[in-house]
């Protein structure tokens, strides 16, 4: 589904990704592990054709990302909030869903809003919402088309137990689909739970890579929370 | 079109004529000449200016209806074509024609020296003042029409040198596009910033971009802000239209009308022109907004592009001169300056139609690049939400 060879990202002088090498197999939930500016959102960026990397080749199904004419179809769930601030709820889902080609959009984005619990915010601009019901949408509008890939970059960041668990469900659902999943996260839990294989990232290579069960092998079956402090010495390089 | 640069131009048109500051702003134009308007038409109630002539003014009247009685002063025998020739020899500085067919036509005819670019000489309705007073001695049925004033006056004016001088009446339509681009981009210049500058702010770019390419948003949004600036427009121009239309026969209007020269090869050209220099003006504005990442960084850039674009009018006498110069040459088709200095050229009648069409030619070339620029600067720089230069202007370490 997703490969990645010798990959290289450099900004400004400043080497991001080293060299960084990993396939994401058809129907596979993938975690992309690494401490805040590691390289994990610029791998996805370059990824999907946001930023022309500096070597290496990014491939989906076997061809550089094209939104509009790639065979393989993507919902990218970015950390940050990007929706149109001014814009209604119901606006900014039904505008998405036109670019995607999405029928019975409105039916699907009303019944998608009741689910999240946001049905009573179909007509409220997305300024007045909280980063979390912003993040709620986001999700919507990301997953609406079904999409054969999705990535979700920290997708339950902020969300108290409640929420976390309900965004978890529906994207457990996306994956019973048949959607393969590229997963980052800092909720060690979340990856032991739902990846079956992950990518741990430093320095702009990859430390461990592989299943849970033997990236956890190779570090004296530790749980992942251990690992990640070991790998980061217990300090996060902000 | 590709279908998503429809639903872009869509969603960007419907968004805009939801909100209700697009109608204010749109709406405040046509109300304030509305005002003014009919502030001006309430204050010029009852101060009518009368024009004076007595015995020793020089005028001549031709009269082939016979509206006038004998005994009015001005009368001269001939034809048209002498009186014409009395004002250019100075004999006369009137000459009014009263066609055989008044009676059924309604039209008179008025001739001048042209005193400079003026839309209507208020002495044409000395002619009116004579026509008047005669008939008001009289009681034959012509004085019925003579006396109600229900009759036209086409001015026309003559240069020093006797040929026609209708500087203004070829001016009024070309200038009339030009003030349309400067609405534009007066209206629009902003929202074009904005529209680019809101998708890296809230860095939506990241999420659109998954789903459609740089080269379709941006086309998308510059239509959409094109058919919006021109929405913008024509409900300015509209109802100043209609307000003409309703004064038709208010002398000032009349004259403004029959001074207008309807060239149709300068007409489509000027809006060949004036849609050229939007879309470069778009381009420029989105490329810019594509570059930076806040409205107060796009305002130091987009700043010597308008001072730029409004450079011509500093050496407008420049561009009256029949040879240009080389500063006009330059103005002409130096893409940034290009918009309004061709304006001035054609409404002044100095340049040629294969010059206007090579000015016009570099300004679509140049929007063209522009736009070019816009989508891979987007592209590049969507979600860098810093400020991002390009590499010449970088400093070095």
């Amino acid at each position: 589904m997703v490969e990645i060879n010798h990959f290289k990202m450099t900004f400004n002088d400043k080497t991001v990704i080293k060299d960084l090498s990993f396939t994401v197999e058809k129907g596979e939930i993938f975690g992309l592990l690494g401490s805040n500016g590691s390289g994990k959102t610029t791998t996805i960026r370059a990824l999907l054709g946001l930023y022309e990397a500096t070597g290496g080749e990014l491939l989906v199904d076997g061809e550089k990302y094209n939104p509009e004419n790639s065979r393989v179809t993507i919902g990218y769930l970015p950390e940050e909030r990007g929706l149109y601030r001014k814009e209604t709820v119901i606006d900014n889902m039904l505008y998405f869903a036109m670019l995607k080609g999405v029928k019975n959009s409105l039916e699907w984005s009303r019944k998608y809003l009741k689910r999240v619990g946001l049905a009573d915010k179909e007509t409220t601009k997305i300024e007045k919402l909280s980063g979390g019901q912003q993040q709620k949408v986001q999700l919507g509008i990301t997953i609406m088309n079904e999409p054969k890939l999705l990535i979700l970059d920290e997708p339950t960041k902020g969300f108290d137990p409640v929420n976390r668990r309900l965004l978890m469900n529906i994207i457990e659902e996306m994956h019973e689909k048949g959607s393969s999943i590229i997963m980052v996260t800092h909720y060690m839990d979340e990856v032991e739970r739902f990846c079956n294989r992950a990518l741990l990232l430093k320095d702009g290579v990859a430390r461990a890579y592989g299943k849970i069960k033997d990236i956890r092998n190779t570090f004296g079956g530790k749980s992942l929370d251990q690992i990640f402090i070991d790998v980061y010495g217990g300090v996060e390089n902000e | 079109m590709s279908s998503y640069i429809f639903k872009v131009t869509k969603f960007e048109i419907m968004r805009q004529l939801k909100k209700p500051a697009f109608w204010a702003a749109t709406l405040l134009i046509p109300i304030m000449i509305g005002a003014i308007y009919l502030i001006s038409f309430i204050s010029s109630n009852g101060n009518v200016k009368e024009p004076e002539y007595d015995n020793n003014t020089k005028i001549a009247i031709l009269d082939e209806s016979g509206v006038l009685s004998s005994d009015v002063p001005f009368l001269i025998e001939g034809s048209k074509e002498d009186g014409i020739g009395k004002v250019k020899n100075g004999e006369a500085t009137y000459f009014f024609y009263i066609p055989a067919d008044f009676a059924d036509s309604k039209k008179t005819e008025f001739y001048h020296i042209s005193e400079g670019l003026e839309i209507f000489n208020n002495d044409a309705s000395i002619l009116k003042s004579i026509l008047l007073k005669d008939a008001s001695t009289r009681t034959d049925a012509k004085d019925v029409l003579a006396l109600s004033g229900n009759y036209e006056i086409t001015d026309h004016k003559l240069s020093k040198d006797g040929s026609d001088a209708n500087a203004l009446g070829r001016a009024i339509i070309p200038f009339f596009i030009g003030i349309m681009f400067f609405m534009f981009v007066t209206l629009c210049g902003n929202r074009f910033l904005f529209t680019v500058i809101e998708e890296k702010e809230n860095r939506i770019s990241e999420m659109i971009l998954t789903a459609i390419s740089s080269k379709h948003l941006i086309i998308g949004k510059i239509i959409a802000l094109l058919t919006l600036g021109l929405i913008q427009i024509a409900a300015i121009v509209i109802p100043v239209l209609l307000l003409i239309f309703a004064n038709r026969d208010n002398e000032f209007v009349s004259g403004l009308l029959n001074i207008i020269v309807v060239d149709p090869v300068s007409i489509t050209l000027s809006l060949l022109l004036f849609i050229a220099s939007s879309v470069f003006y778009a381009g420029v504005c989105t490329f810019v907004g594509s570059l930076v990442s806040t409205a107060r960084d796009a305002s130091s850039f987009i700043g010597p592009a308008i001072i730029a674009m409004v450079l011509p009018l500093y050496f407008m006498s420049s561009f009256m001169a029949t040879e240009p110069t080389f500063i006009v040459q330059f103005l002409t088709y130096f893409p940034f300056t290009a918009p309004i200095a061709l304006v001035l050229r054609n409404g002044f009648g100095t340049i040629t139609t294969p010059e206007f069409c090579l000015g016009i030619g570099v300004v679509v070339i140049s929007s063209i690049v522009a736009i070019y620029f816009a989508i891979r600067s987007f592209q590049k720089n969507s979600i860098n939400f810093g400020l991002a230069l390009p590499k010449f202007l970088r400093s070095k370490k």
